[in-house]
């Protein structure tokens, strides 16, 4: 393997990705299942579920961020991420 | 599993910061919430047999209730029936304090019969030994408000943030090796191989429990700014929780159906649910409520120690039901199970028996990783000279021994003072406070002071003359009654001085390892005792790691 395919740390860009985008991406997708997914957006009690599970998503996306080859790939793929989740949520409401 | 060694170790030292940075405040939530599993055990055990007055059966919960209101009329706003739970008076309301938060001033009424069928009622200020330990549970005993939160609280989020990454990170590195050493306890290898396996046996076997509790801390320290999220950007509105519609001409208590029918319909809800406590609320306001605990030993409950059931006491409306049976409570059911799994309130006393474990495992699961942590670090001797071990390893070790031994001796003596200073203290609640925050302090200040591996040592020996010292309490109280301290009168707070006996135990099994260790472990560790005049090290103590 050489120098340049290994991952690079980049500790504060990625935490940085994983925390902002990571969240923004976990509320797009949340969004996404509270409107189109069983039950729709009136069903009672899917408020709350559907804050818990804002937590999983988010945390997830924070603990696997270091994967990213760097801070600019974090940054365009999970951008990426959003505007498509962000978009079909706005769109399709 | 071959795993890109780049990515090993970028998860290595995720792993690193994260557990170094949330792993001593971890500790003590999770001593402290091995604890709170027999909370209303611990303020039973705290309380002398005279400040809870005996039970009564059931179906004389409607004459009680006559009689005590005749003589206290304040009961028409509000009071709290306890079905035959000894641990609790079988009716209680509040003078002052005793909403919802921490009040270490409240005072209590307590009434009940006797066996002639007369009124007894006393005001006490209730013990509130578990809501403390709870509070510290909550909070890592950080004190202090931020807004209307408290900021223990939100720390001990963004702790659990850090502990869920330190899971995943544990695991990614774990991986490739994780079926070669899963099992294997390499006791003969060294310390450090042993340290190390302790603690990926009990970070794997135990890791679902682990996920569940990070995942669950983080919503409920930050379940505002999710829910204002949520509204501003998903829903567009707040759908805020519904509440029917308040009363035109408020009732009052002589409108209250017979206790027996409120029961009766409770029971009714659920097969399998029994009503445990009911709280009457607002009885003499439009919003009337009767919040009523619900236990079923075959559920998974919604709150630390039942389900709730909200009715309106007057019509017996349903307002609010956290174990409702229609299809379309099927959501709020989820959501039950993840409080009930941080909870542990599932599976009767078995399964609080079983968090209590888990509760203490993890909390072994982070002093081994902290431990873990400094034998990395630790400078190896080369030659006769022995290395003077770095500063932020002394440091740390002298933190990791100081604050989670210290939490727990500091529970200890408290629990103890607690017992001896009932009878000469207006309010034991605060005795509470300043004796878990001093000794606290001390041990911190003790490790710092004498280094680790003393602080570790005298440390386990006073939590261990501590622990021995509550049954001891106890037998004393039996044969000098004039003492002012009292011994348990029921099964489940005898169980409370037999768990101090076998901590007493554990810790002077601990205290006895670490004192082997200091004289016969490897002598350039922070966890050697090298006496000053006689610092040439004999060849058996040379380090071999």
């Amino acid at each position: 393997m050489n120098e340049r395919s290994k991952i690079q740390p980049d500790w504060f860009g990625k935490t940085v990705c994983g925390l902002f985008l990571g969240f923004a991406l976990a509320l797009a997708l949340v969004g996404c299942f509270a409107w189109f997914g069983p039950g729709g957006i009136d069903a009672q009690d899917k408020y709350q579920f559907n804050m818990w599970l804002l937590a999983p998503i988010w945390l997830s996306v924070l603990s696997f961020v270091y994967l990213f080859h760097s801070t600019r790939r974090a940054l365009l793929w999970l951008g990426g991420a959003n505007l498509l989740a962000w978009g079909l949520l706005l769109l399709l409401r | 599993m071959q795993i890109r060694s780049d990515i090993l170790r970028i998860y290595q030292k995720v792993h690193l910061w994260t557990g170094i940075t949330a792993g001593i405040l971890l500790f003590i939530c999770f001593f402290a919430g091995a604890l709170t599993m027999f909370k209303p055990q611990l303020s039973a055990w705290a309380s002398p047999p005279t400040s809870i007055l005996p039970q009564i059966a059931t179906a004389q919960a409607d004459e009680l209730l006559q009689q005590a209101l005749e003589q206290h009329p304040e009961i028409a706003k509000g009071f709290t029936l306890h079905l035959e739970d000894d641990k609790h008076a079988p009716l209680t309301w509040y003078s002052h304090g005793g909403g919802r938060g921490l009040n270490l001033n409240a005072e209590q009424w307590q009434a009940t019969l006797d066996e002639h069928g007369q009124l007894l009622t006393q005001k006490v200020q209730p013990s509130q030994l578990g809501t403390l330990i709870d509070q510290l549970h909550r909070t890592a005993g950080i004190p202090g408000n931020l807004g209307h939160e408290q900021l223990g609280v939100l720390v001990m989020g963004v702790a659990s943030i850090l502990y869920f990454m330190a899971l995943v990170s544990g695991v990614i590195f774990l991986l490739p090796t994780l079926v070669k050493t899963l099992f294997a306890l390499r006791q003969k290898k060294g310390p450090s191989r042993f340290w190390l396996d302790s603690h990926n046996l009990l970070g794997i076997t135990a890791l679902p429990f682990h996920i569940v509790i990070a995942i669950t801390v983080v919503v409920f320290a930050f379940h505002d700014a999710f829910y204002d999220a949520l509204g501003e950007f998903v829903y567009g509105k707040t759908p805020g929780f519904s509440r029917g519609a308040p009363l035109v001409q408020p009732l009052n208590i002589t409108h209250l159906p017979p206790i027996r029918e409120i029961i009766a319909t409770a029971n009714q809800h659920a097969p399998g649910y029994e009503a445990r406590t009911l709280t009457f609320m607002g009885l003499d306001t439009p919003r009337p409520a009767v919040r009523i605990e619900m236990y079923n030993e075959q559920a998974l409950m919604r709150g630390p120690l039942a389900d709730f059931l909200s009715l309106q006491p007057y019509s017996l409306e349903t307002q609010f039901s956290t174990f409702s049976p229609t299809a379309a409570g099927t959501w709020g059911r989820i959501v039950a199970v993840f409080f009930g799994l941080h909870f542990g309130s599932f599976g009767g006393m078995p399964g609080r028996w079983l968090y209590f474990f888990m509760g203490l495992s993890g909390a072994m699961l982070f002093y081994s990783g902290n431990l873990l942590w400094l034998e990395k670090r630790r400078q190896q001797q080369k030659g006769a000279e022995l290395p003077q071990q770095p500063r932020k390893v002394r440091l740390m070790a002298a933190a990791t021994v100081g604050c989670c031994l210290g939490a727990m001796v500091a529970v200890a003596i408290t629990m103890l003072l607690g017992k001896w200073l009932y009878s000469w203290v207006t309010n034991i609640n605060h005795s509470y406070l300043w004796s878990y925050y001093l000794c606290f302090a001390a041990a911190v200040l003790y490790s710092f002071w004498r280094g680790a591996a003393r602080a570790a040592i005298h440390l386990l020996r006073i939590g261990a003359l501590a622990c021995i010292a509550m049954p001891l309490t106890s037998v004393l109280a039996t044969y000098a009654p004039s003492l002012g301290i009292w011994a348990p009168h029921t099964l489940t707070t005898l169980m409370v001085d037999l768990v101090a006996l076998l901590f007493a135990f554990g810790f002077l099994y601990s205290a006895r390892l670490t004192q082997q260790r200091t004289v016969n472990g490897p002598a350039d560790s922070i966890w050697a005792i090298i006496d000053k005049q006689n610092s040439a090290t004999p060849a058996s103590r040379l380090s071999v790691y």
